[in-house]
């Protein structure tokens, strides 16, 4: 591909913003390159990062954006190229070395510990000796304020909600005198409102002369903050541009290197209500003694051929509903029916047989043996079954031509049946679960966020996927955090929040906002009471 | 694959080749020439065809507590007491050959003693699993205690009912002819123990990679908690897996008994269940490697106790050289998977065109 897409010379034109000149950049990425096992991660990327402005670097998951992030970080190390602080050489190669250079990095998954206090986790690293405690507390609580945060630095860090959580990393990375923050997918786990809180101390920390680096693959979000946009995809730079002179299209074609197709299901079959009621979940809860309840009187039905949505923000309760419905733990109270069975007792084997798959929405963890081959966890599920037997012994003919199957049906890159799925792409590993549920849950299947992490050309097949099962009469039920999946694939769908089902609705009842105020707790009866 | 092969053939023995040097070097600090030494640990192993046959004579009890590690670790479970669960065996052994070797024929006797072996020695290991399964203790410590258990049963019954007749020693009297296992080779002390002991590695390995049943167990082993929620009973994996474990220690017993000694002496082979678990990590617990593995063993302990007798050296030489050979087989795991890492970077390249 030519390089059109360099629209400006950073040599010539020199960036203004907040008055400043900015000729020499803060920090560049000088052609880092970097390979890993399976895989070039980096190939010659180069990008500059100015003062004072929002860089989002924007990509599909594997595109290669974490990698040059945590390599700037000094977690990797690459394998060529080199890294500059205002036009001189720096040597990053630990993250104490880019603390000192002013950069910090907050991961995708937090690096707090819960059992401490707000106080002890951000100040963790940096003192020595005896620790005055009073001194810290107050430096933390003016640090807080003049950012706008609202904090409580004696207050321990489990007990706080993940958007608090999120503040105290931020802190903590102020606190160490940072100039340079980046920050790893960072809206994933707030709901709109408290994003909002997020972008507006971003906007308020770049004002100063600071920088920020956002890794996201939301265009909405990359729209509404960054300054300036790196797309990356396959490792490359694929798109260095002004927010100002671009849009959603050019971005997502420079992303995935097509344009998307408007996800619009036209022939919609509207299941009957009052019919083929399949699963019913009555009053189900989750309450431990002494503990938040997890789980809260749920009551939902799905019907033959209905894929029923549950939205919310991830860690309001929706992983222990899928193991409620797969067998995995057992309700305190309530019933769960399948075709009118109770089914509230049985383990999770005797539920495969029944019919029920599930899609975890970690799948390294729940879903797949990663050190094991691609047929070898085709059969995870049915490793006793009759048909993978022949005189006691697995027969691994059989077994390799289903995984055959499989692999051509569902377009899965592999190698081949006894390839190591460690090896495969994620998005090809969620097909393998995928491909593996679809056979599995005959008559159910639990999608636990069934495209988090995977490009664009993966979501479109386990989009197509799970309409074509409910067109074969299952009942689906699809949990998401991204609205724009319940929107597109739900017939019905609730909320989750802390363990509470917040109304049900039919698709396109409520607005993108009243969805938002639900997912944050805010009751509609409450927010349309105060219009 | 092929490269994969060459890469562990040669760093294998280069391993073995270092492991050498190194203890050498420890012989130079004694003031012997260690070329001399390990000369004379080489040539003496193929003397005389006596004390050849003794290399397997050594292997065969090793491979059995080395199966047993290995068996449990690919369910990512720590049998630590192999040394227990052989006691037992050999407790069991003895005893029943002793009570069946005038009443039948000598081959009935000993199927009937090899399957109660596997019986009660399975039992004894699987009690394990099972107070895991039951009551989530750790089956580290529990599986280490029952050594101290199986030690003490071995010496109460030394002393009562299976003490010999002459009284003197706490040991039992000897077995009769009837009831040895048979030699393999005429000349050695080579007995189907080993026979009986390479086909258990290779069962294990059919076991684990060819039946659904190892499949379940290899599953808990790499992810339990995927394997839970796919439905597998986690729980009576780890009493099969600990009875299967413990059944191939006490078979060790059984060779060792009715193959070597041809009696029970109080504290016999003291080290064969810590020997066991260093030669399944040497194997990285693959069953066929394990073999291999403590063949090398038997080679060093042989050839060492001839070398330590005619140089003139500590036999503690042969512990030092064990130690040093393991340290490096275990460390060119890492050089491997240096090696492959390299070659997928370089294959990379080649397409990137770099």
């Amino acid at each position: 591909m030519n390089k059109d897409w360099r629209r400006h010379d950073y040599g010539a034109a020199s960036l203004i913003k907040n008055g400043r000149m900015m000729n020499t950049p803060f920090f560049e990425l000088r052609n880092i390159t970097k390979y890993f096992s399976q895989v070039i991660a980096n190939k010659d990327v180069s990008f500059p990062i100015f003062r004072g402005e929002v860089l989002a670097l924007l990509g599909e998951n594997g595109a290669g954006k974490s990698t040059a992030m945590k390599i700037l970080y000094g977690l990797y190390k690459a394998d060529s190229g080199d890294i500059l602080m205002n036009g001189e050489k720096k040597r990053i190669h630990s993250p104490k070395d880019a603390m000192a250079l002013g950069i910090s990095m907050i991961q995708q998954h937090f690096s707090l510990v819960p059992a401490h206090t707000v106080t002890e986790n951000i100040i963790l690293g940096n003192v020595h000796g005896r620790i005055d405690w009073k001194a810290h507390e107050q430096e933390i609580l003016e640090l807080a304020h003049q950012h706008g945060f609202n904090i409580m630095p004696d207050k321990l860090v489990r007990d706080l909600a993940v958007g608090m959580q999120q503040k105290v990393e931020i802190l903590k990375a102020l606190y160490q005198n940072t100039h340079l923050l980046i920050m790893d997918e960072p809206t994933a786990v707030l709901t709109p409102q408290e994003a909002e809180v997020l972008m507006q101390f971003v906007r308020g920390f770049t004002a100063n002369g600071n920088s920020v680096i956002f890794i996201t693959h939301k265009l909405k979000e990359v729209m509404d903050v960054a300054d300036r946009i790196i797309v990356m995809r396959n490792g490359i730079v694929s798109g260095d541009l002004k927010r100002a002179e671009t849009n959603e299209r050019e971005l997502s074609r420079l992303m995935i290197g097509r344009e998307i197709i408007a996800n619009d299901e036209g022939n919609r079959r509207q299941p009957s209500k009052d019919s083929d009621v399949r699963l019913v979940l009555d009053g189900v809860s989750i309450e431990e003694h002494g503990q938040v309840p997890k789980l809260k009187g749920i009551s939902f039905s799905i019907h033959r051929g209905e894929i029923f949505g549950v939205a919310g923000v991830s860690g309001n309760g929706q992983q222990e509903l899928c193991e409620v419905i797969c067998g995995a733990i057992k309700p305190t109270s309530g019933r769960i029916y399948v075709d009118e069975k109770d089914i509230t007792e049985k383990e999770i084997r005797d539920r495969i047989e029944i019919g029920i798959g599930y899609v975890p929405s970690d799948r390294h963890k729940d879903g797949m043996v990663m050190d094991m081959t691609l047929a070898e966890n085709m059969m995870l599920k049915t490793s006793s079954d009759k048909k993978w037997q022949r005189n006691g012994f697995l027969d691994k003919r059989e077994l390799d031509a289903y995984t055959e199957a499989a692999i051509k049906s569902y377009d899965i890159k592999a190698p081949g049946p006894n390839a190591v799925v460690k090896g495969l792409s994620g998005g090809n590993q969620q097909k393998v679960i995928v491909a593996r549920e679809v056979n599995t849950g005959t008559s159910i299947i639990v999608f636990d966020q069934p495209t988090r992490g995977l490009d664009l050309g993966a979501i479109d097949y386990v989009h197509k996927t799970i309409l074509a099962e409910r067109e074969k009469g299952k009942s689906i039920l699809l949990i998401s955090t991204e609205l724009s999946e319940i929107f597109a694939l739900a017939d019905r769908y609730t909320v989750l929040y802390k363990g509470e089902t917040q109304g049900i609705y039919n698709r396109s009842e409520l607005t993108t906002e009243e969805i938002g105020l639900l997912m944050a707790g805010y009751g509609l009866e409450r927010s349309s009471g105060n219009e | 694959m092929n490269e994969q092969f060459r890469d562990l053939l040669l760093t294998t023995l280069l391993a073995v080749l270092f492991g050498l040097i190194f203890s050498g070097l420890m012989l130079l600090f004694l003031d012997k020439n260690p070329i001399e030494a390990f000369g004379i640990l080489f040539s003496s192993l193929f003397r005389d065809k006596y004390t050849f046959g003794d290399i397997f004579v050594k292997a065969t009890p090793l491979i059995f507590t080395g199966l047993s590690f290995a068996f449990t670790y690919k369910a990512n479970l720590f049998n630590i007491g192999a040394q227990g669960q052989f006691y037992i065996g050999s407790v069991i052994s003895a005893a029943v050959s002793l009570s069946l070797q005038d009443e039948m024929p000598g081959a009935l006797a000993l199927i009937i003693v090899f399957i109660l072996t596997v019986i009660g020695g399975g039992i004894w290991g699987g009690f394990v699993g099972y107070v895991k399964a039951r009551f989530k203790t750790n089956e580290f410590l529990v599986s280490m205690m029952s050594t101290y258990v199986a030690l003490n049963i071995m010496d109460y019954l030394l002393r009562t009912v299976l003490k010999e007749t002459k009284g003197e020693y706490p040991q039992t009297d000897s077995l009769s002819k009837a009831v040895w296992l048979p030699k393999l080779v005429q000349g050695t002390r080579l007995h189907w123990g080993f026979v009986i002991a390479v086909a258990a590695a290779i069962g294990i390995w059919i076991l684990l990679y060819k039946t659904s049943l190892g499949f379940r167990i290899r599953a808990v082993g790499f992810n339990p908690e995927a394997a839970r929620m796919s439905g597998i009973n986690a729980k009576k994996l780890y009493i099969i897996t600990f009875f299967i474990s413990g059944a191939l220690a006490a078979v060790a017993g059984f060779t060792e008994v009715n193959g070597m000694q041809h009696m029970l002496v109080q504290g016999f082979n003291p080290n064969v269940g810590s020997e066991g678990l260093g030669i399944a990590i040497l194997a990285n617990a693959n069953p066929i490697g394990i073999i291999f593995a403590a063949i090398l063993f038997g080679i060093l302990r042989t050839g060492g106790l001839i070398m330590s007798q005619m140089a003139n050296v500590p036999s503690s030489i042969i512990e030092l050289m064990q130690g040093f050979v393991m340290i490096f087989v275990i460390l060119s795991y890492f050089v491997r998977s240096k090696l492959e890492i390299k070659r997928e970077k370089s294959k990379l390249q080649k397409v990137a065109g770099i």
